[in-house]
């Protein structure tokens, strides 16, 4: 464990460099800023959120296409309550709501056997006509503004870590340390100050609780015997069932944790990344959070990287279009790293092939000076195909993951 | 000595067939007791009872002398009985430990304590000689590895009375030498076993006592010393073990099928897969053709069935049909029963009616026009299930469901339905039961005496000497005998003149 955490920090540590030599040689200087990582880090929690959710689903083997619907009601649930009894209990309620989905997909899946994508996209479709109508009936009750915008909800206030990067203590006002640093424009310090100042500076409870949520996971579903049972389920469900453990109660436990953290990911964007609730909020992060289940391999630390590297995308585009620019050099130096990894591996097919692709990124960014706009839009899901591309060739799925199970399949 | 488990007058009917009408066995401890039976007689099932997978309609089960009623099979792992399943129940990507704890982990606090499991485990495997390494993951681990982390799984949950469905089928010879050293070492801890197989042989030598059960029913309760492989397989069939033969020359002048200078070339230039093959089958003929797996045969078969191209000419009553497609070479009327039936013959997920249309989709019974005819094609699959005596519970049973046996004799009773003038038979009774194998040869010899013509491909070689009027031998994709009277060679010729051996 101690190694991992080393090689994770050594890796950290380049990428950080690599970023902070992109930014010295395209002046974007976006690339590495307080505002862009704590962007990034507020745009990760819900896909994470998402993904996480997936992970329990599907490592109790039941695919959850519908994790985006789930998202859809916990979104709308939190605004709903949000607004009226606070934005905690919003949250309690968007818990509630994606379980409710998830509840129906449990039922629609695992008691009566419907194909999983099937029941998954179902759910999708009906979570969003569904919140429609309730809103069209609060805003004909006259409580809403609109049939697609709750009324604003308080915010849920934030904190830093003590010393390093501000905050407020029992009324104590701490220093802020990294921003201190970060605004002295040293190379490479600077630059990692600004990230690390980004991701722990004015952050949210909500995501606090998310951060919790990745050693809890992992302890959950490998230490304790609900962990490994659930996952039994996921692999040799047969198996386990012949040895005395219910596998229908682990699929709905596993699909149900699914759905609530996918509702908490929705109320995170109703009342964390927005303070009120709006259709289309959603946009999509149910998918980005399967995504980023498969580039993470079904582990949470993977999802956490994939739901970062969306995050981090997502941020460059909404706050610089002239930093996604210099993204590009960024993949002219990771295809790099690949090649001569593949190089090493004397893998020369694929080494001519990601060479090429470097050879054309490399051209496009001396040649075009800025991008198109709706090229910048695209880049998070952009991001996620090429990452998705790369990272597929080592998929490790749960090996009876969206096979129907019936009890009795030892007769 | 004292009786672990005692079953009486088990029975237990499922719709359509009565698995179990009265068995009755009684296994000591400290023994290896073999439950033999042909596929079908109900040995599963009155396992599956005694594990509590499945509830018995009547009899009675008792365990160390106390009446039992297990409800599931947690049940019957509290009262100490382990099952080792012939498909393992494993998880690939678990670690060996993982898949041995689960359902009944050692807890400490509210996580598994996984040092005691380890210890646990390690200890079981050096007291049983069962070498594992626990924290490696199943499935780099090959079959007969797998077998073992089967057996500690039930030794890690107390059981003294352990179950082996089948342990030997999925072993190579060395793999069953192990595991029969690990059962002996289970036997010598007083372990009560029971081992469920059909070869004869492996149960003479592992086990102490044998019962015999025969269409649902306790036939026989034997000492392995006081019995022969033969005479056991007798008590399974019930009656004299069935005899390849055939009776008398049924051979008539036509021609039915002649092959002339056939060979096929393989595109890389090398050796022909087949080479010149040369010869004439009569109608009420048999011709077997022997040789070692690998030789040609399958090449030969899918050339006659218009499978793969070839070179030469092949004529069917009197008629080439090289230009013939194999759904016209199978309207002229030559039946195939292939030599992989699960891959070849059927669709194991589908029901016995679909797998009834199987080469029979361009015509009556199975179509009316343009339309499928489901009624008529039920009706007529149940018509071939009555007169081959497949055993299932009806048509709409999926294939995967039946014995070998039964799918063979399906196979069979399928082909015949159209009462081809030329079957290819490849391996015809390969992994079926005593019981199947002598009804399938009684059917090849039935339609050799009404003028078929079959082409027999086995490599069993009594039934090639005891069912051939004539025999091919091929060697290399070439015929290197022709022996016109097969009553006059033994196996043991035979296989030297298979081999090249002069």
């Amino acid at each position: 464990m101690k190694v991992k955490t080393l090689k994770t920090l050594r890796y950290a540590t380049m990428l950080v460099f690599v970023l902070a030599v992109i930014r010295q040689i395209t002046g974007a200087s976006d690339l590495t800023s307080v505002g862009t990582a704590s962007a990034a880090l507020l745009l990760s929690v819900p896909i994470f959120l998402a993904g996480l959710g997936g992970l329990f689903s599907e490592r109790a083997g039941v695919v959850n296409i519908g994790l985006e619907g789930m998202m859809i009601m916990g979104a709308w649930a939190g605004g709903m309550i949000g607004y009226k009894h606070g934005p905690w209990l919003g949250l309690v309620a968007a818990v509630i709501f994606g379980g409710l989905g998830a509840l129906l997909h449990a039922i629609a899946t695992i008691t009566f056997g419907v194909d999983h994508v099937v029941s998954g996209v179902a759910i999708n479709i009906i979570a969003a006509g569904l919140v429609r109508y309730l809103s069209t009936i609060l805003y004909k009750s006259g409580s809403w503004l609109g049939p697609s915008q709750s009324p604003d909800a308080q915010s849920i206030s934030t904190n830093g870590l003590p010393v390093l990067s501000g905050g407020k203590y029992f009324g104590w006002k701490s220093p802020d340390f990294l921003n201190y640093v970060a605004e002295k424009h040293w190379f490479f310090i600077s630059d990692a100050a600004a990230i690390l100042r980004g991701i722990t500076g004015d952050l949210s409870y909500v995501t606090v609780v998310a951060v919790i949520l990745i050693p809890l996971s992992l302890f959950i579903l490998w230490k304790t015997s609900f962990g490994l049972r659930l996952r039994s389920a996921g692999e040799a469900p047969i198996a386990a069932e012949s040895l005395g453990v219910n596998v229908y109660l682990m699929k709905y436990a596993g699909v149900l944790i699914s759905g609530a953290l996918a509702g908490l990911g929705g109320g995170f964007l109703a009342l964390v990344a927005a303070n009120h609730y709006q259709e289309n909020q959603v946009a999509g992060r149910g998918y980005i959070g399967l995504a980023a289940l498969l580039f993470g391999n079904y582990r949470p630390g993977g999802i956490l990287l994939g739901a970062g590297l969306f995050g981090f995308a997502d941020a460059l585009q909404l706050r610089d279009s002239a930093s996604v620019h210099a993204l590009i050099l960024l993949i002219v130096f990771v295809l790099s790293v690949l090649v001569v990894r593949d190089l090493r591996k004397k893998n020369f097919k694929k080494a001519a092939l990601t060479m090429v692709f470097a050879a054309l990124s490399l051209w496009y960014f001396l040649a075009v000076k800025e991008l198109p706009g709706q090229l910048v839009t695209m880049t998070p899901y952009i991001a996620t195909l090429l990452i998705m591309s790369l990272a597929s060739q080592r998929l490790r799925m749960p090996a009876a993951d969206g096979i129907p199970y019936r009890r009795g399949g030892l007769r | 000595m004292s009786v672990a488990v005692e079953l009486r007058h088990i029975s237990k009917r499922f719709p359509g067939v009565i698995a179990n009408k009265d068995v009755s066995m009684s296994v000591e401890t400290g023994t290896v007791h073999a439950l033999v039976g042909e596929n079908g007689a109900g040995k599963s099932t009155v396992m599956k009872i005694l594990y509590g997978m499945q509830r018995p309609d009547g009899g009675e089960i008792l365990v160390n002398g106390k009446s039992v009623h297990f409800k599931n099979p947690n049940d019957a792992i509290d009262a100490s009985i382990g099952m080792v399943h012939q498909h393992f129940m494993l998880a690939d990507n678990f670690t060996v430990l993982e898949n041995i704890i689960l359902g009944s982990e050692p807890k400490r606090g509210i996580t598994i304590d996984f040092a005691a499991a380890r210890k646990k485990v390690v200890e079981m495997a050096a007291q049983y000689g069962l070498d594992i390494d626990p924290d490696i993951l199943v499935e780099e681990l090959g079959v007969g590895a797998r077998q073992r982390v089967e057996i500690l799984k039930v030794l890690y949950r107390g059981a003294r009375i352990l179950i082996f469905d089948e342990p030997t089928a999925v072993l190579v010879p060395q793999e069953v030498d192990d595991l029969f050293n690990a059962l002996e070492g289970l036997r010598a801890e007083g372990m009560a076993i029971i081992f469920i197989s059909h070869k004869l042989d492996e149960v003479l030598r592992v086990a102490d006592d044998v019962t015999v059960v025969r269409a649902g029913s306790t036939v026989a309760e034997v000492k392995s010393k006081d019995v022969t492989a033969r005479q056991l397989a007798e008590l399974m069939v019930g009656s004299e073990l069935p005899q390849p033969t055939t009776h008398g020359d049924t051979r008539r002048p036509e021609i039915t099928l002649a092959l002339k200078d056939v060979s096929i070339p393989t595109k890389s230039g090398s050796r022909d897969l087949i080479s010149h093959i040369t010869f004439n089958l009569h109608a009420g003929e048999v011709v077997g053709i022997a040789g070692v797996e690998g030789n040609g045969q399958a090449e030969l078969v899918e050339a006659i069935m218009g499978l793969r191209d070839y070179t030469g000419d092949i004529e069917f009553s009197g008629t080439n049909i090289n230009e013939l497609n194999v759904a016209h070479r199978r309207d002229l009327g030559i039946g195939l029963i292939p030599e992989d039936r699960q891959r070849q013959a059927m669709m194991m997920e589908s029901p016995l009616w679909e797998n009834r249309i199987l080469g029979h989709q361009r015509g009556k019974p199975v179509m009316r026009g343009f339309v499928l005819d489901k009624k008529t094609t039920i009706a007529d699959t149940r018509a071939i299930m009555a007169e081959f005596d497949v055993r299932a519970p009806g048509p709409t049973t999926l294939a995967a469901a039946l014995s070998g046996g039964n799918q063979q004799k399906f196979i069979v009773g399928r082909e015949m339905s159209k009462a081809p003038s030329l079957l290819v038979a490849s391996h015809p009774t390969r992994g079926v039961d005593v019981g199947a194998q002598g009804a399938i040869w009684e059917e090849l010899r039935r339609a050799r005496e009404k003028g078929m013509a079959i082409l027999l491909i086995s490599a069993d070689l009594e039934e090639l000497i005891g069912m051939s009027d004539r025999l091919l031998v091929m060697l290399r994709g070439t015929i290197t005998l022709e022996i016109t009277d097969s009553t006059k060679t033994t196996p043991e010729q035979l296989g030297s003149a298979m081999t090249g051996a002069e």
